[in-house]
């Protein structure tokens, strides 16, 4: 308990910066006897490690020879591997002449996602903009209009992935909303029912919500309301993501005082429009940490579809790693798809701490 | 009529509960129509017929000439087993991380917060298949066995260590101080002073020492090597150890997480309050700090323990036979799809509800009792 009470060092004058600087880490890293033993056993533990890595990840790897022989012979990685094969990496077995389409797609979802998370551009019609962009989005996926169609059984990669963790999310959201509202609800079928609802999907690993929804659901529904393996993974997913996300806005409505039910009764606001106007705006900003964090965890979970078969990056990754002709460097693959995850939660997780930084009152 | 707020109440409630049946007669008619169709008996008798499935590897004993609940019970050993090496690994590690986070020491702080961020930002699937793909690629063939601690084998094909072995009695009588232990150490936390700290730890001396003198068959099996091969010990294979360190990896940072914020919802104030009621240090940790940490930890923790039994079911991504993967291999063997869904869903809730009324016990126990 030593190390955590240390007073924070004084800041330096301006004229000694250089020798204080030096002396402040000295002191951070050998003040203390325990501060040197943690020093001495993190540097051997990092010079064991860090050098051999290195090594592997750049000084010995094939960087740019295209040439599946170089990749034989280097002793590193082998990432000109993953340069010469990220169009099927990221695009899956969608056809060769239109993967500009998904290409496309991915980026108006980054480019929509980095613009949503701007507090300015929160408004009822950011969502507006969004059931736009996702009909234009299953236009270039899908096709027709005008382009080749294309089946869902072709789609693959990075696309695959977004797709599935933006619409899960999207239609998660108000489905969560009703759901939060029906488990603070007085009217007893309609709470009970939705506790049920909610409780079971979260007791459950989303792995076997998937399995259900796509390998069982033939059985359970008649033949002309089953949707396609795509579409119900969709649904699984969405419907895991609305149980978590009830959760996190049953919390914010719960952070909303009584008086203001009581204000928007006195204005004789009936029920909907006391939620839709009064209590939800609030409820909703004081839960966008939390709300940012269960995003986080759906970006991961998309990554379980591989599972049930459906090609997403993963599973685009293994396809890629099948090919004869390279010596299947495999740990670099999914060291890029790992790559491509932690960038987007990251990302989102960084823009969770300014939120949570920022403070549920500002506006 | 209408304007009645509890005739409409109910009309309101009448519409969900009428889809809701609807939907579900849909549902029951559907699969019974499906299943005569393909003339699927439905009924659990299918239970006690011997599977010939094939478990590749498993913590109970089974042979595929064993009947189809010994398979169940199997797979569920295999995620139980899983979930609780997971589940005690990573509450130490996560500690350990989590509090070197908070240190001042740059090298160390930096460090496990590469750790943290990595674990918690990359999805778990993910992190196991590349730990598994690393397998052949990091460690050594049989005949170059790293032997990093004595009777700690790893190479290619997995790991050795020693195992121990004992007899049902031998199991049961440790079982029972186990528990015995458990108790006092519950008993403890409510009382203050010298004594109840130490029950728990004798109660376990005594009944190990008792073991000991009772000449209980319980011995150590330590792998010798034998220029190919290993004798002795227990074989973890790949898979299973994959899943085990990537889990760990993984709840490892969600854990310190949990820890770092717990040690710094407890004020400095709170340390110098002690110390200026003359408390020494050890007291005051565990009189004031860690009671105060534990509010904020558990309730997180608790929700932390659930996942690591739902992030189990990935183990079938690196070929793990855990609990849902038997029953997929059940179900497709034998196309009791319904009783298999059933049995999925029944056994998953009772896990996580039972660890979570467990967590809720004790975090009412622990909890501010507010006048």
């Amino acid at each position: 308990m030593k190390a955590l009470s240390l007073p924070l060092p004084a800041e330096p004058m301006p004229g000694q910066i250089r020798f204080g600087a030096l002396r402040r880490s000295a002191r951070l890293l050998f003040g203390t006897p325990l501060n040197a033993v943690l020093t001495l056993l993190f540097g051997v533990l990092l010079v064991a490690t860090v050098p051999p890595m290195l090594r592997w990840l750049v000084i010995d790897a094939v960087l740019f020879d295209p040439s599946p022989r170089a990749c034989r012979v280097a002793t590193g990685a082998c990432w000109s591997f993953i340069y010469a094969k990220s169009g099927q990496l990221l695009f899956g077995i969608y056809p060769l002449d239109e993967r500009w389409r998904p290409a496309i797609v991915c980026m108006l979802i980054l480019a929509l996602l980095a613009w949503s998370v701007r507090p300015a551009s929160w408004a009822p019609r950011l969502a507006a903009l969004w059931v736009a962009a996702l009909v234009l989005i299953f236009w270039l996926m899908a096709g027709g209009f005008g382009l080749t169609e294309v089946p869902t059984s072709s789609w693959g990669g990075l696309p695959v992935t977004l797709i599935l963790t933006v619409v899960a999310i999207g239609v998660a959201f108000p489905v969560g909303i009703l759901l939060a509202l029906a488990r603070r609800s007085t009217m007893p079928a309609i709470r009970i029912g939705a506790v049920v609802l909610i409780e079971s999907v979260r007791g459950l690993p989303l792995l076997s919500i998937l399995f259900v929804a796509s390998i069982m659901m033939p059985l359970f529904l008649p033949e002309a309301l089953l949707p396609d393996k795509f579409v119900r993974a969709l649904v699984a997913l969405t419907i895991f993501a609305a149980a978590y996300l009830a959760e996190v806005i049953r919390g914010g409505l719960q952070a909303i005082p009584n008086g203001q039910y009581e204000a928007a009764a006195a204005l004789g606001l009936p029920f909907w429009r006391t939620q839709y106007l009064v209590i939800l705006p609030q409820a909703i900003r004081v839960a966008i940490p939390a709300l940012a964090n269960t995003i986080i965890v759906m970006i991961k979970n998309t990554s379980l579809v591989l599972v049930v078969g459906l090609f997403d990056l993963i599973s685009s990754g293994k396809a890629v790693l099948a090919d004869p002709d390279w010596p299947s460097p495999a740990a670099e693959t999914f060291l890029f798809i790992g790559a491509i995850f932690f960038a987007l939660s990251f990302s989102f997780a960084r823009f969770a701490d300014f939120l949570e930084r920022r403070g549920p009152t500002a506006h | 009529m209408l304007s009645d707020a509890k005739t409409r109440s109910i009309i309101i409630q009448c519409a969900p509960v009428a889809l809701a049946a609807a939907f579900a007669a849909l549902l029951v008619s559907t699969t019974f129509a499906n299943l005569r169709a393909r003339g699927i008996p439905i009924g659990f008798d299918f239970l006690t017929m011997p599977s010939r499935i094939v478990i590749s590897e498993a913590i109970l004993t089974y042979k595929s000439r064993d009947p189809y609940y010994w398979a169940i019970v199997t797979g569920l050993a295999n995620t139980v087993f899983i979930s609780a090496v997971v589940i005690v690994f990573s509450s130490v590690l996560g500690l350990v991380v989590g509090v070197t986070r908070l240190s001042s020491n740059p090298l160390a702080a930096g460090t496990c917060r590469v750790w943290v961020e990595v674990a918690r930002n990359s999805p778990p699937i993910v992190l196991l298949i590349f730990l598994y793909s690393l397998w052949w690629k990091v460690l050594p063939p049989v005949g170059e066995a790293l032997n990093p601690l004595p009777g700690v084998y790893a190479s290619m094909r997995g790991f050795v260590v020693p195992a121990v072995s004992m007899d049902v009695a031998t199991a049961g009588l440790l079982v029972i101080a186990l528990a015995l232990a458990l108790a006092a150490a519950g008993w403890a936390a409510a009382r203050r002073g010298w004594m109840p700290p130490l029950a728990a730890p004798a109660i376990l001396a005594v009944g190990v020492a008792g073991l000991w003198l009772a000449d209980a068959k319980f011995s150590v099996d330590w792998p010798t090597f034998t220029g190919s091969n290993f004798k002795g010990g227990k074989e973890l294979t790949p898979e299973l150890s994959t899943i085990l360190i990537g889990l760990t990896i993984y709840t490892t940072g969600f854990v310190a997480e949990i820890v770092r914020g717990g040690v710094l919802s407890v004020g400095r104030g709170q340390w110098d309050a002690g110390h200026s009621l003359g408390l020494p240090r050890g007291k005051i940790l565990r009189v004031i700090i860690i009671p105060q940490m534990l509010r904020v930890i558990v309730p997180p923790l608790n929700s932390q323990y659930i996942n690591v039994v739902k992030n189990s079911t990935l183990a079938i991504a690196v070929g793990y036979p855990d609990f849902l993967a038997v029953m997929n291999t059940i179900i497709s063997k034998s196309s009791h799809s319904i009783e298999g869904v059933f049995i999925i869903l029944g056994v998953y809730l009772a896990l996580n509800l039972s660890l979570s009324s467990a967590a809720n016990w004790y975090n009412r126990r622990i909890a501010i009792v507010e006048r």
